[in-house]
């Protein structure tokens, strides 16, 4: 130290006192500060930058993979070059960070022109006045070859706030190897009960070397719960946002989950839990260890890439079982606007170029779901890899046997992932009862969409 | 640390103004003038957001939306929120459990290296890295592999025939990976005890030497207490930074205090509000009430500090 403290022995003890206090406060002062919003801070993308006549600079936010950002890009560029009024600033990142940045960015009264939205978090935005009605730009963004369900999925509070970028569906991804080496017969996807499915996934982990299992555990996540409810004729929510399923479904819904875990179809739930959060990389059958698992279809290509192998489409067991189908069609992800924007008429043509523009498609193939334009999904579709093209073929056999779409969900539904996840875990760890945990499910939703 | 100590000593002086000679003086400007950034950002940085979310814990804030007044409702609503209270469980336990052991940890290495040992300033720059790196993403993704199911420790225990399993991914041992990781890094407070082990004058280490005292002997009755304001200072530090624990469960966990809240640190559940639920006013509550915890555990740490704390003076 200093050599006030060694010639001034009484000083060392204020000192350190005084250190000690000094410290502590500006370390607890900071620890709050930290953590709270500041409304008004802007950050520099300089997007603010005073415009010449007639030119307009707007910002684009997605998430997702790197290949994603490369590809989206260069669409940027071409975009760019045939509009050279139009500056487009990229503002991208992966999924986890994507809504905290968001939030964030609108709180700071920084809301990027175009943003890419979600199903669970469209409502959220929507009704909080951050998205514009899209029906304003009618003259810009032409919908004329998308589908009328498929547009419909991004209107909610009275208004278009949302345009799907494309349509994917959850389903089953199976390694046929590990079916071929443990004996089992591929099921007939069309006719496979929940019982057969929890008998294959058994045996196939019984006739497989250790660490090789039949499933990957599906209670993560409530898009397959939806499924589940819909064919039984229920619903995750209704039109109104309340919800539409009862706790017994739910309750059997973990039963199931727990039998697979207990006849050794699925792995233990702490090996459960990791290879959730390792995303399709990581999952079972991405890394060849396990022959079943829940997948949206446009994850398709990074399963089969990362396992290396040849991964086939199912649909979910029970789609004959009960009183209906329960597979349906999820908007990808969403194109909106900001509300605020500078530039709408800008941001508008983007969203159409992102839409209808087959150079944009190219480029994009099916990486934001098979596109929602029809014209352009045929004029691409050749380009397709193999793998796009069996996602597409699937999506379009499932076409005539699909009853409906799901409402938008309730503002507060972003929660939902969350909370699925978590008492997910209490299921598999036991600490809950399926019966509890579809208690504790309810409430804890009905609170988090203020029903 | 130190400029904390020369901002004391120069209050100090400050008191005996007349006797201060001209160059004395100037150092007094020349310091106001370095710290006037740090004051500035004090303000600027740490008071106005403190204030603010003052204002915005009595508000619902989504965020999204101007806020809106609404009294003490979002106090009154942490009475009632059970993953609030196991937060704080969560957050206790860490905290309890892991700061005793870290100082621990930082001061039997701190003694080991205050023997003078050949290449000293290696071992020290050697044990102070992980200190600098502990708070990192990237060492608490080291971490989910290292305790994973087929990570490093399971390995290790599978050469004794033993089958682990997946620490950070099993609800009853997920907490207790990431106090080891908060012991790990003891390498700040370890540096302090090696400084305040050098300021222990050798002669009384001799005249007990001479008196015929052993080695526990002098460690508890010269070491310690000549250490106590070292360890209450340590102490002091490290009960606030773990209570603000965030990175290493928030990465570990993938943000969701997993698995089944075990890992759901306080100020990961105040994020989790914050920036996930559109729940800012009562995030701004939350940190609040932390502030409050933090100032209480810390005015208690003063105040039986006169009981403990020798002050060789």
């Amino acid at each position: 130290m200093s050599h006030h403290t060694r010639t001034q022995t009484p000083g060392r003890r204020r000192g350190m006192r005084m250190a000690a206090l000094v410290a502590a406060a500006g370390l607890a002062l900071t620890a709050c500060s930290g953590d709270s919003g500041v409304p008004g801070a802007s950050n520099d993308d300089g997007d603010e930058a005073p415009a010449a006549e007639g030119e307009a600079t707007i910002r684009f936010a997605w998430w997702g993979s790197d290949t994603r950002h490369e590809v989206t890009q260069e669409i940027l560029d071409n975009f760019m070059e045939e509009h050279p009024d139009i500056t487009v600033v990229s503002d991208f990142t992966d999924w986890n960070g994507y809504w905290d940045k968001l939030a964030t960015t609108v709180a700071a009264g920084d809301t990027p022109d175009v943003i890419t939205q979600e199903e669970r978090y469209l409502r959220d935005y929507a009704s909080r006045n951050v998205l514009a009605d899209l029906n304003e730009f009618s003259g810009t963004i032409d919908l004329s070859s998308i589908d009328d369900s498929i547009i419909e999925a991004g209107q909610t509070d009275g208004g278009q706030y949302g345009i799907p970028t494309g349509v994917n569906a959850y389903a089953i991804l199976a390694d046929e190897q590990i079916f071929a080496d443990a004996g089992v017969e591929m099921p007939d996807d069309e006719t496979w009960t929940w019982e057969d499915y929890v008998e294959i996934a058994s045996e196939i982990s019984a006739n497989t070397e250790d660490g090789v299992f039949g499933a990957q555990d599906y209670g993560f996540n409530e898009p397959g719960f939806a499924i589940f409810a819909r064919q039984r004729g229920e619903n995750l929510y209704n039109e109104d946002g309340s919800l539409g399923f009862s706790a017994d479904t739910l309750a059997e819904w973990w039963e199931i989950s727990l039998q697979l875990r207990d006849q050794g179809g699925t792995p233990s739930a702490s090996e459960t839990i990791e290879v959730d959060a390792g995303g399709p990389e990581q999952s079972l059958v991405g890394t060849n260890s396990g022959a079943m698992a829940f997948f949206w279809t446009n994850q398709l290509e990074a399963v089969s890439n990362a396992a290396g192998r040849d991964i086939t489409l199912l649909r979910h067991p029970g789609e004959s079982q009960y009183e209906r189908t329960g597979m349906y069609f999820k908007p990808a992800m969403f194109y909106s606007m900001s509300a605020n924007s500078q530039y709408p008429e800008a941001a508008a043509t983007l969203i159409d170029y992102l839409l209808n523009s087959e150079e944009a498609a190219e480029l994009m193939l099916s990486d934001r779901g098979l596109p929602a334009n029809t014209e352009v999904r045929a004029a691409v579709q050749d380009q397709f890899s193999e793998i796009d093209q069996q996602a597409a073929d699937f999506l379009a056999d499932l076409e005539d046997e699909i009853v409906d779409g799901l409402p938008v969900p309730p503002v507060g539904a972003g929660e939902v992932a969350e909370i699925t996840r978590r008492i997910n875990a209490e299921v598999l760890f036991d600490r809950l009862s399926p019966q509890e945990a579809a208690e504790q499910f309810i409430n804890e939703v009905e609170t988090a969409t203020g029903q | 640390m130190s400029a904390l100590g020369e901002l004391a000593a120069l209050r100090k002086t400050k008191g005996a103004k007349d006797t201060l000679s001209p160059s004395e003086r100037g150092d007094n400007k020349a310091a106001i003038f370095f710290l006037a950034p740090w004051f500035i950002g004090l303000g600027l940085i740490t008071a106005g957001p403190l204030l603010a979310s003052l204002y915005l814990s009595f508000t619902d804030y989504s965020l999204l939306e101007a806020p809106s007044w609404i009294g003490i409702e979002n106090y009154v609503r942490m009475l009632d929120d059970p993953r609030l209270h196991n937060s704080l469980v969560v957050t206790f336990t860490y905290v309890f459990v892991s700061v005793p052991l870290q100082l621990a940890a930082a001061l039997g290495l701190a003694m080991v290296l205050d023997r003078g040992l050949r290449g000293l300033a290696i071992y020290r720059s050697v044990y102070y890295l992980p200190s600098l790196l502990g708070g990192s993403v990237a060492i608490a993704i080291l971490w989910r592999q290292i305790f994973g199911t087929n990570g490093l420790v399971n390995q290790v225990l599978g050469i004794f025939g033993i089958q682990g399993q997946g620490w950070v991914s099993h609800p009853d041992y997920a907490l207790g990976t990431l106090m080891i990781l908060n012991v790990w890094t003891f390498g700040a407070p370890m540096i302090i005890f090696l400084a305040g082990l050098r300021q222990i004058p050798e002669m009384y280490y001799e005249a007990s030497s001479i008196d015929g005292a052993g080695r526990v002997r002098k460690f508890v009755s010269i070491t310690l207490p000549l250490l106590t304001p070292i360890i209450f200072f340590n102490l002091v530090l490290q009960v606030i930074g773990a209570f603000q624990a965030f990175t290493q469960a928030f990465v570990v966990s993938g943000g969701g205090g997993g698995p089944a809240d075990s890992t759901l640190f306080y100020t990961l559940y105040l994020y989790q509000n914050g920036f996930r639920s559109f729940d800012m006013g009562y995030a701004s509550a939350m940190a609040w009430l932390l502030l409050v915890i933090i100032a209480a555990l810390t005015a208690a740490n003063f105040f039986f500090s006169k009981y403990w704390v020798f002050y060789n003076d």
